[in-house]
């Protein structure tokens, strides 16, 4: 992963000079190593905190909506399709922000890494090319960058940003179009594993709605768990209210879920949340032709109606 | 002290034993995760782990909790409250910083004006076997709330990890009495002093302790302090911090239907969310994060010691390993003590 | 120890429409066993919450005074779940209460005290409740010259209708009752709240001012209580919270190391000028 800090603190640094805008939101380094954490950047000097390394993994894009003011975001290539959604739905006026669009190598799953090496706890590392290296108490570590991607990394279809105003380092070779092989897969399977599995994982969720808050696209004032007239479904951890729940908000993200991962990332009981949205996206694909956030100009096919929709519910037609 | 020692082979069938007598909790491994459970059998235990992913709270307060069932909305004098505890419960493997916090509990639902049944239902006749963390993480900060890896606060046994075997130090005549049929060997001069090593070195390797010394005169002050506003910034309301929080309790109370009747939960709440506070009037005392961040410092590092004498933390670090958005809570403390 | 989280039962005996817009209730309950009565106490500004099994639970101030036996008048706002229905619900249906809450008005404070009562709107409920408490004849010489001033934003929204001219006759209490817009029926005072206790002028020397109503109101109404000269310690407000359990555990009600539920919801002005103004 080339090392963009430095020129995405000059770009900053000039932006805020020439007063372009008030704000820039990106990362800067976390307080424990293997994590980067977003910052808030609004003069010349705090941009020197700015950073770009394989952990600036949140999706900034939640941060843009409802700003007063004129914002420039750094943005992945997952992070500006959630913008490009963002402003087709009219949570972000166009004009209101500047995309400092990044193309992006993958970030690394440091949950894996962390359970690859048990107890024994990372206190330093380093990052040069393709290579991170662990250091801990009594330990060293070197590992490669491209072996630990997470899994919405590793089928990547849109590394490079969508979208943009500015362009900080060389654009990458894209991958394939995601096919969606992991559906398929599970598709095939009879129904009973299918469920087992998926009761499995909503089992493990404790109902922290932090899947839905790191979301860039849950933005709703009032989300459909919290409403009590009518009330939809039950608070406790029951597995079919908790299965509702999740099946829910999946469908609420149909064509709209942008697949950066912030929800899997966010959620402490490590629940397998992206299955059921990889599932409606696939479907989306299949019957609209669409891929969210790739187009300024496609409405979401949830947003919009035509008459040559596919409506292969209809009997008899 | 009394200290006897215990294999780790061992472990496996002495929890055998007590599980004659006692519902045994203890930390069990789910995929990659360690959580507390119930245990059917000794050797479901896993006690080689740092922190359990979900505070062991649940085992007192449960996500969701019956406090009564009605047969049917049209009378309100037809409730039926769950029954109670049969057999006492304990707790095996649990480190002193989650003890702690049981203390704390026991000062919000154990007080002479408040007895709350549910919970003393549950933590009445509690064994606690604790287990002294000999490999503090560098996010750990007990020591700087009052704690302590070796603390004996709350517990009546505590397990020292020496190699192959365990110190147990004796706290408790109720300890003493788990210990009763396990005839265990005293821990002899050579076994203490491998102690007093392995406690030494953990406690040095503590990453150095956060100054917050006056720091509830400090926030006491900085009600409306500009600070907030960029302190709470990067937060995203996502209440995973009071989740996996083994103090906070806040808790909410909602009826659900079940065929023609129903039952009232007692169910986790943030304040985090948004609607924590929403008035029915569309009001919100608390509308945005910052409000919402502030209340969280200030209910644990102040309010609740004016209320009940502790702080509402007990530094194992959860909230900050788990936070999405890197929101450090040492870091917060130390911007306020700086201020 | 009694479990605070079982609602004691009540029947519905009454229910009064308040208001022209029909959004307000006032439910008269009655306990459904003998003994439940005799072990409910209270006092005025205390509050319950009221249970609808299946909807949940809402706290409400006791409306009505507690020298007032057989009955506990409760003035239901319809805002949101459990208040519709309660609304729909009619006498012979029973519902849970548990309480009393709160820690009510400091009554022994008052006695032998000049009391002005300033109550707007729908928060008016709490101070009725202390009114006719102080002016049943076992209490009135207890305190000194009761003052209320009332008033709704139309004269439809007025509650109590039938008591407020009660009242009025009555010599041992100085009543102004005033509607922020009149229509053609209206024959009496016409101002908001605040202008109308400012044009009062009741005495401040050796009186406690009681002031209950919608923000906006108190926020008004409060300057000219102080330019009247009563000082913090001499002027009680009741707040209004999202509360849900109401025995000061839940967290929804918490202000700085206060709850309003169990240390409030009566707090005088000096005691909320040191809390944070999170309310």
């Amino acid at each position: 992963m080339p090392d963009l800090s430095a020129k995405i603190r000059e770009v900053v640094q000039k932006m805020l000079r020439e007063q372009e805008v008030e704000l820039v939101i990106g990362f800067e380094q976390g307080s424990m190593p293997l994590h980067s954490t977003p910052c808030f950047i609004r003069n010349e000097e705090d941009a020197q905190r700015l950073v770009w390394n394989s952990f600036c993994d949140n999706n900034l894009a939640k941060y843009l909506v409802k700003r007063p003011e004129k914002v420039a975001i750094v943005a992945k290539g997952c992070d500006t399709r959630a913008i490009v959604e963002l402003i087709k739905e009219k949570q972000v006026p166009r004009d209101q922000v500047v995309i400092i669009g990044i193309p992006c190598q993958g970030m690394v799953d440091r949950r894996r890494i962390e359970a690859e090496l048990e107890l024994n706890e990372i206190l330093e590392y380093e990052e040069q090319d393709n290579k991170l290296t662990l250091k801990g108490d009594g330990f060293t570590k070197t590992v490669n960058r491209d072996e630990y991607l997470y899994p919405c990394c590793q089928a990547c279809p849109h590394k490079n940003p969508t979208t943009y105003d500015i362009l900080i380092g060389d654009m990458v070779a894209e991958q394939a179009p995601d096919q969606y092989p992991d559906i398929a897969e599970f598709e095939a399977k009879p129904p009973e594993e299918r469920w087992q599995y998926i009761s499995g994982e909503v089992n493990k969720c404790i109902r922290c709605y932090a899947c839905r808050n790191a979301c860039p696209l849950c933005y709703c004032k009032e989300c459909f768990v919290d409403k009590t007239h009518p009330q939809w479904i039950g608070k406790t951890t029951d597995t079919n209210d908790t299965f509702i729940f999740h099946l829910m908000r999946a469908f609420h993200l149909a064509g709209r879920c942008v697949e950066c991962g912030a929800c899997e990332r966010a959620c402490p009981m490590e629940v397998d949340i992206r299955k059921l949205n990889r599932k409606l996206a696939a479907d989306v694909k299949e019957l609209f032709g669409y891929e969210a956030g790739t187009s300024l100009d496609q409405i979401a096919p949830l947003a919009t109606f035509r008459p040559d929709d596919p409506e292969e519910f209809m009997l008899g037609v | 002290m009394k200290a006897k020692v215990i294999k780790k082979d061992d472990i496996a069938g002495f929890l055998d034993s007590l599980l004659k007598e006692y519902e045994v909790f203890a930390p069990v491994k789910r995929d990659r995760l360690v959580v507390f459970d119930r245990i059917h059998s000794g050797k479901e235990a896993f006690l080689n782990y740092t922190t359990s992913i979900t505070s062991p709270k649940e085992i007192l307060l449960p996500q969701s909790e019956t406090l009564f069932t009605y047969s049917s909305t049209d009378s309100a004098a037809d409730v039926e409250v769950p029954s109670g505890e049969e057999r006492p419960r304990l707790i095996f493997g649990i480190h002193p910083c989650d003890v702690k916090s049981l203390i704390f509990l026991d000062r919000i639902f154990n007080e002479e004006e408040y007895k709350d049944a549910y919970y003393l239902g549950r933590r009445h006749a509690m064994v606690v076997v604790s287990m002294g963390c000999i490999k503090p993480r560098a996010t750990c900060f007990c020591t700087s709330v009052g704690g302590g890896p070796f603390s004996t606060e709350g517990s009546d046994l505590l397990l020292i990890d020496i190699g192959d075997e365990y110190i147990v130090q004796v706290i408790s005549d109720k300890g003493e009495k788990l210990l009763g049929k396990a005839h265990l060997e005293d821990a002899g001069e050579d076994r203490l002093s491998l102690m007093k090593r392995v406690t030494q070195d953990a406690e040095a390797s503590m990453a150095p302790k956060l100054n917050i010394d006056g720091l509830k005169e400090k926030l006491d002050k900085m009600f409306d302090d500009p600070i907030w506003d960029l302190l709470a910034e990067k937060c995203i309301s996502c209440g995973v911090c009071t989740y996996l929080c083994p103090t906070c309790y806040c808790f909410d109370i909602v009826d659900e239907t079940r065929n023609s009747g129903g039952e009232r939960l007692r169910l986790w709440d943030s304040c985090q969310f948004p609607l924590f506070t929403l008035q029915a009037s569309g009001e919100n005392p608390r509308p945005t994060t910052k409000e919402r961040y502030r209340q969280r410092i200030m209910h644990k590092f102040s309010y609740l010691i004016d209320n009940c004498g502790q702080i509402g933390c007990v530094g194992c670090g959860r909230c900050v390993t788990e936070c999405p958005v890197n929101l450090d809570i040492r870091q917060v403390l130390t911007a306020i003590s700086n201020r | 120890m009694k479990n605070p989280y079982l609602p004691t039962p009540m029947r519905i005996e009454r229910v009064v429409v308040e208001t022209e817009d029909k959004n307000i209730k006032t439910f008269s309950l009655s306990f459904l066993h003998k003994e439940d009565e005799a072990n409910f106490k209270y006092v005025p500004g205390q509050f319950a919450e009221l249970s609808v099994l299946g909807k949940g639970e809402a706290p409400f101030g006791m409306a009505s005074s507690p020298t007032q036996t057989g009955r506990l008048e409760f003035t239901v706002n319809k805002m949101g779940l459990v208040t519709t229905e309660l609304h729909s619900m009619e006498p012979g249906e029973t519902i849970g209460i548990r309480g009393p809450l709160g820690n009510g008005y400091p009554v022994e404070a008052l006695e032998g005290k000049d009391i002005v009562v300033i109550g707007g709107g729908f928060g008016f409920s709490t101070l009725r409740a202390l009114t006719n408490f102080m002016l049943d004849k076992r209490n009135r010489s207890r305190f000194g010259d009761i003052t209320v001033i009332y008033g709704a934003r139309n004269p439809g929204l007025l509650l109590y209708k039938e008591e407020l001219p009660e009242w009025a006759k009555r010599d041992d209490l100085q009543l102004y009752v005033t509607v922020d817009r009149g229509d053609e029926d209206w024959k009496g005072k016409v101002g908001v709240v605040p202008v109308i206790a400012k044009e009062a002028a009741p005495r401040a020397d050796n009186a406690y001012a009681l002031v209950c109503g919608p923000p906006i109101m108190i926020k008004f109404t409060l300057p000219v209580v102080q330019e009247l000269g009563f000082s913090p310690e001499r002027v009680l407000l009741s707040l209004e919270m999202r509360m849900k359990c109401g025995l000061g555990k839940c967290g929804r009600c918490n202000i700085g190391n206060k709850y309003v539920c169990r240390d409030g919801p009566v707090f005088t002005l000096a005691q909320l000028n040191h809390l944070p103004a999170e309310y």
